[in-house]
C-alpha cells in the first residue's frame, strides 16, 4: 500500500483546502467514537479530489468539517488560508454562502420553487439585484444546459436534471470549492456520466476546486487524485492524471 | 445584509411554502377563521355592554324605579311629582324632560291554548310625544332624516288615534299584518283587559325591531273601564307604572333631583330608588354576570389557545417534514434566525390573513348585512360589531399563530445539518 503524500506532487500553488491533524470524536451513549484521527490533508486550488472509503470511514465527516458545517474535536481546518474552525456559527453560514457550494446525493431541492428559484436562493443571502440575480441564475443554469427547464419545479424534472440543478445552484455564487458527496449515487449510469462530465468541466474551465466523496471507483476515476479512508486515517493515494490547473476564471 | 430587505425577499418563499400542501393551509385558516369570528362575536357583545353601562357625564337619564321589587310596579299617580322631579323647594331642579313606562304583554290571538311567538306582542305603554325626544337613538335621530320624517307622522298618528300602535317591522312581520289594521290584544300581564288597536306605524329597521308602543291614556282609560264594569279596581290599577325616565343635563342634577326623590314622603309606599341608565342596565345585566365573566375569561382564551394548539400542530407537522429542507438551507448559508422567521412568516401569513378575513366579514355581515348583532335579553339595543374588531381580529389571529409557531420554529432553527443528513443516508 502506497503511503499517501497528502499533497498532489504536481502542484506548487496556492492551497485551497488544509486539514490539518484534525480530530472528531462523537460521544454514542457512553462510549466515545473516533471518527477521524489525526488526519492531514491538502487540497490545491483547481484540483478534483475524490474521497472513497468503506461506510464509517469518515469521509463524510472529513466533507462536512471541510465545507464548515462541523468542527473538529481537535486539529484545524483551513480553505483558502481561513482558519474555519475558529468561526462562529453566524460567521461559517455566511462564509459558506460567498466559498462553498454543495452537491448532495439526493439533490434536495426545495419541491415548491422551480429551478430558476432553487437556484436564486443562496444569491438571496448576498448584497444583489434582482437583476443580477437573474443574470447570474441564468448563466449557471446555462452551464449545466438547463436554460429550457428553468420554470420548471424538480418534481418535473429527470434525476440526472435534478442534479444539474443542484450543481447550478452550487455554482452560482461562484464559490473556489465544491464539495460533492456521492453526486452520482442516486442516478442511473447516463445521468452519472452526464454529471461526472460536467464537474470535470466545471474544475477545467473554471478552475474550481472539487472535494467529491464517492463509493464508485469509476466515478472517483475521474478525479485528478483519489484518497481512500479507512478507520479516520488516509491509507491510499491514487493519481489519476497529472494535475494541470487551469486559469482562474471567474462565473460573472 | 440587512435583515428587512432580506425579509422582503423572502417573502415570496413563505408564499410558496405556505400553499405547499393546500389542504392543510386551508385547515388551518378555517380554524382561525372560526375561532376568530367566536371572539369577535364575544368581543362585540362584552364591548357593548361596557358601552352602554359606561356612566356619561352629561344628558343623563336616570330612571326612577320601585325600590324593593323587581319588577317595579308603581302606581300610575307617581308620574305627576317624578316628572317634576320632585321639586318643591325654590331652588330645586327639576329634570328636562321625563318618560313613563308601563310594559303590556298580550296576544293577537283569542285561544289561550293555541298561543304563540307569533301572535306574542309586548308593548311599552307611554306618552306618544316620548318616542322622539327621550327614546335612546330615537331622540338622537336627525330632524332632516327620512327616518325621522316617517317616525314623527306615525308619532303624529298616534297622538290622533287614541287606539293607535305604533310597532316594529320584526314584530309588525311575525304578526302578518301591515300598517293601517286593527287587531285585538288579548293581555297576560293585565287580566282581562283587551285592547282594540290600529297600526299606525312602524319604527325605523334595527333596535326597535321588535317593540311596540302604545298611549299611556289609553291603558288609563281601560283600566277605568273596567272598574266600572267590574265595581272594583283592576288588580295593577295601582301598579301600572314601571319604570320612570328623566332626562337631566348634568351628574351635579342628577344628584340633585336623586335626592329631592329619595327624601320626598311622596315616594315612600312603595319607596323608589333612582340611578343612571348606565347602572340600571348593569344592576339588571348582574343576573347574567357569571355568563359575562364566563364569556370574557374562558370561552375567549379558550378559542385563542385552541388556535394557538392548531396551528402549533399544523406547523409542527409542516416543520418534521420540511427537516432536511431547513438543513440544505443552513448549508446554503441562512442563518438559524432566518430559518426561524421564515416558519413564523408563514404562521404568521395565514394568522393574519385569515383573522382580517374573519373579523371583516363578521363586520359586514352583521353591520350591513344583519344591522346589528340580536342580544335578546331585556329590552338592550342589537349590537354593532366596533370596526376595531377588524383590527384586533387581525391581531389576535396574528399573535395566536405567532404563539402556535415558536416552538416549531426554534425546532426548525435548531436542525442540525450533520444529524439530518446521516439520516437521509
Amino acid at each position: 500500500m502506497a503511503t499517501p503524500s497528502k499533497v498532489h506532487p504536481m502542484s506548487a500553488r496556492t492551497e485551497c483546502v488544509v486539514v490539518d491533524h484534525v480530530k472528531k470524536s462523537f460521544r454514542r451513549g457512553s462510549e466515545e467514537v473516533h471518527v477521524l484521527d489525526e488526519l492531514s490533508l491538502r487540497v490545491p486550488e483547481g484540483e478534483f479530489l475524490s474521497l472513497m472509503g468503506p461506510s464509517g470511514s469518515g469521509k463524510t465527516t472529513l466533507l462536512n468539517l471541510i465545507a464548515g458545517l462541523d468542527r473538529p474535536t481537535s486539529g484545524e481546518v483551513r480553505v483558502r488560508n481561513e482558519p474555519i474552525s475558529k468561526l462562529s456559527e453566524s460567521q461559517l453560514a455566511a462564509w459558506r454562502t460567498r466559498n462553498i457550494g454543495f452537491v448532495f446525493q439526493f439533490y434536495h431541492l426545495l419541491p415548491v420553487l422551480s429551478a430558476y428559484r432553487n437556484v436564486e436562493l443562496p444569491l438571496l443571502l448576498l448584497p444583489m439585484t434582482s437583476k443580477e440575480r437573474r443574470k447570474q441564475v441564468e448563466m449557471a443554469l446555462d452551464i449545466v444546459n438547463l436554460s429550457d427547464r428553468m420554470h420548471h419545479r424538480p418534481g418535473q424534472l429527470s434525476g440526472g436534471q435534478q442534479q444539474r440543478v443542484g450543481i447550478a445552484r452550487a455554482l452560482v455564487t461562484d464559490p473556489a470549492l465544491i464539495v460533492a458527496d456521492e453526486p452520482t449515487g442516486d442516478l442511473d449510469s447516463k445521468s452519472a456520466e452526464e454529471i461526472l462530465a460536467l464537474l470535470v468541466a466545471l474544475k477545467s474551465s473554471l478552475n474550481k476546486t472539487i472535494v467529491m466523496v464517492t463509493h464508485d471507483p469509476k466515478a472517483a476515476a475521474r478525479a485528478d487524485r483519489t484518497l481512500h479512508l479507512e478507520k479516520g486515517q488516509l491509507v491510499e493515494e491514487v493519481i489519476h492524471t497529472e494535475f494541470k490547473p487551469a486559469p482562474a476564471l471567474q462565473l460573472s | 445584509m440587512n435583515t428587512i430587505a432580506l425579509t422582503f425577499r423572502l417573502l415570496w418563499l413563505v408564499l410558496d411554502n405556505t400553499f405547499r400542501n393546500p389542504l392543510r393551509t386551508i385547515l388551518t385558516a378555517l380554524g382561525t377563521v372560526a375561532l376568530v369570528l367566536v371572539v369577535t362575536l364575544v368581543y362585540t357583545v362584552l364591548n357593548n355592554l361596557d358601552r352602554i353601562t359606561q356612566e356619561k357625564s352629561s344628558n343623563l337619564k336616570l330612571i326612577a324605579t320601585e325600590k324593593w321589587q323587581i319588577p317595579s310596579q308603581m302606581p300610575y299617580r307617581y308620574v305627576a311629582g317624578l316628572s317634576q322631579g320632585a321639586a318643591r323647594e325654590p331652588g330645586d331642579v327639576k329634570p328636562e324632560d321625563y318618560m313613563s313606562w308601563g310594559f303590556f304583554a298580550g296576544s293577537t290571538d283569542s285561544d289561550a291554548s293555541s298561543r304563540d311567538f307569533n301572535s306574542f306582542l309586548f308593548a311599552f305603554v307611554m306618552e306618544p310625544e316620548k318616542i322622539l325626544t327621550m327614546m335612546d337613538e330615537l331622540d338622537e335621530l336627525s330632524p332632516t332624516s327620512q327616518e325621522y320624517k316617517e317616525l314623527k307622522a306615525a308619532v303624529d298618528r298616534l297622538q290622533d288615534n287614541k287606539r293607535g300602535i305604533i310597532v316594529g317591522l320584526e314584530r309588525l312581520a311575525k304578526l302578518n299584518r301591515k300598517v293601517g289594521d286593527r287587531i285585538t290584544l288579548y293581555s297576560r300581564n293585565y287580566k282581562d283587559i283587551n285592547l282594540e288597536l290600529e297600526i299606525v306605524g312602524t319604527f325605523p329597521a334595527g333596535r326597535y325591531d321588535g317593540s311596540t308602543v302604545f298611549r299611556r291614556d289609553y291603558l288609563n282609560a281601560a283600566l277605568d273601564q273596567y272598574k266600572q264594569e267590574k265595581g272594583t279596581s283592576h288588580p295593577l290599577a295601582d301598579k301600572s307604572l314601571n319604570l320612570m325616565w328623566l332626562r337631566v343635563p348634568t351628574r351635579e342634577a342628577f344628584n340633585q333631583v336623586a335626592t329631592q326623590i329619595t327624601n320626598s314622603p311622596e315616594f315612600s309606599s312603595p319607596a323608589v330608588k333612582v340611578e343612571t341608565a348606565s347602572s340600571g342596565i348593569g344592576s339588571f345585566l348582574d343576573g347574567y354576570r357569571d355568563l359575562l365573566w364566563g364569556a370574557k375569561w374562558l370561552l375567549a382564551p379558550a378559542c385563542m389557545a385552541t388556535l394557538a394548539l392548531v396551528i402549533s400542530n399544523s406547523i409542527s407537522i409542516s416543520v418534521r417534514e420540511r427537516q432536511t429542507e431547513f438543513a440544505v438551507m443552513k448549508v446554503l448559508g441562512f442563518q438559524p434566525f432566518q430559518i426561524l422567521l421564515l416558519v413564523i412568516g408563514e404562521a404568521l401569513l395565514i394568522g393574519l390573513t385569515s383573522g382580517f378575513f374573519s373579523a371583516t366579514a363578521t363586520y359586514l355581515v352583521i353591520n350591513e348585512g344583519m344591522g346589528g348583532l340580536p342580544f335578546k335579553i331585556g329590552f338592550l339595543p342589537t349590537f354593532d360589531v366596533p370596526a376595531s374588531a377588524i383590527f384586533w381580529g387581525t391581531v389576535m389571529g396574528g399573535g395566536t399563530a405567532l404563539l402556535g409557531s415558536i416552538l416549531p420554529a426554534w425546532s426548525a432553527r435548531t436542525v442540525k445539518v450533520s444529524e439530518v443528513f446521516s439520516r437521509v443516508a
